[in-house]
């Protein structure tokens, strides 16, 4: 399945960027994983995930986040994910990553 | 009369993909709405991902899904012969709690209408759910 990850440093916000563009599923979960983890390992603090074109995700890419917010959470950082379609916003919902991430 | 779709399926993460279009064909066809073919499509991958991830220690390997159509409901199992885990140990996440463990199963549960999973240590997995055109009343 297709992925696209842009990445950018929002230095001016201090956050982390991302925009995810496709479908994380258990075939790409391990390459969104590395480039947050390079990214936490360059500098560690918030992240903004863009999930607007963001077509399909399940608990591989999940995991993920969840992951990445264990890591930063214990410094004092969060991870806000914005405009998530339905079924993404359905997922966040049921996992209860809504109450963190939203 | 049911229709039956049997597919046996490399253990290879890419190919999750795969069985979870064909699963959305399917739910198509028979006529499920939108929502209910996006559940579907997530409840199958995670069931084959669960396979994929934690079946065998090596990596060749195949499970089975097969599709049962019928008039009112869609049912869909996913089997293995891999090392199967203990369903009674299995600790379902708690909402608002960060944590990704069981996650697949849970979110499996509740996008489907009926779940049964059935696992023995050094047998396998097999996980059944099922989900209705229209959900049943009580």
């Amino acid at each position: 399945m297709a992925l696209s990850i842009n990445a950018n440093n929002n230095t001016e916000a201090g956050a982390w960027e991302f925009k995810l563009v496709g479908e994380v599923d258990i075939s790409n979960a391990h390459y969104f994983k590395n480039r947050l983890e390079a990214a936490l390992a360059e500098k560690k603090q918030n992240i903004l995930i863009d999930l607007a074109d963001l077509n399909y995700i399940d608990s591989t890419g999940l995991g993920v986040i969840i992951g990445a917010y264990g890591t930063i959470k214990k410094d004092g950082f969060g991870i806000k994910v914005t405009g998530p379609k339905d079924n993404v916003k359905k997922l966040l919902g049921i996992s209860g990553l809504d109450k963190i991430l939203c | 009369m049911a229709d039956r779709l049997k597919l046996h399926v490399p253990g290879k993460p890419e190919y999750v993909g795969t069985i979870r279009l064909a699963a959305a064909s399917v739910a198509s066809f028979a006529g499920f709405d939108i929502e209910a073919i996006e559940d579907i499509k997530v409840a199958i991958s995670e069931a084959c991902t669960n396979i994929v991830c934690h079946s065998h220690d090596e990596t060749d390997f195949a499970y089975d899904v097969i599709l049962d159509l019928e008039d009112i409901k869609l049912t869909i199992t996913v089997k293995d012969t891999g090392v199967g885990f203990g369903v009674d140990n299995y600790v379902e996440p708690i909402p608002g709690e960060v944590r990704g463990s069981g996650l697949g199963i849970f979110i499996i549960k509740a996008l489907m209408d009926e779940v049964d999973i059935r696992s023995e240590i050094g047998t396998g997995t097999n996980i059944s759910m099922t989900k209705y055109l229209q959900k049943r009343t009580a």
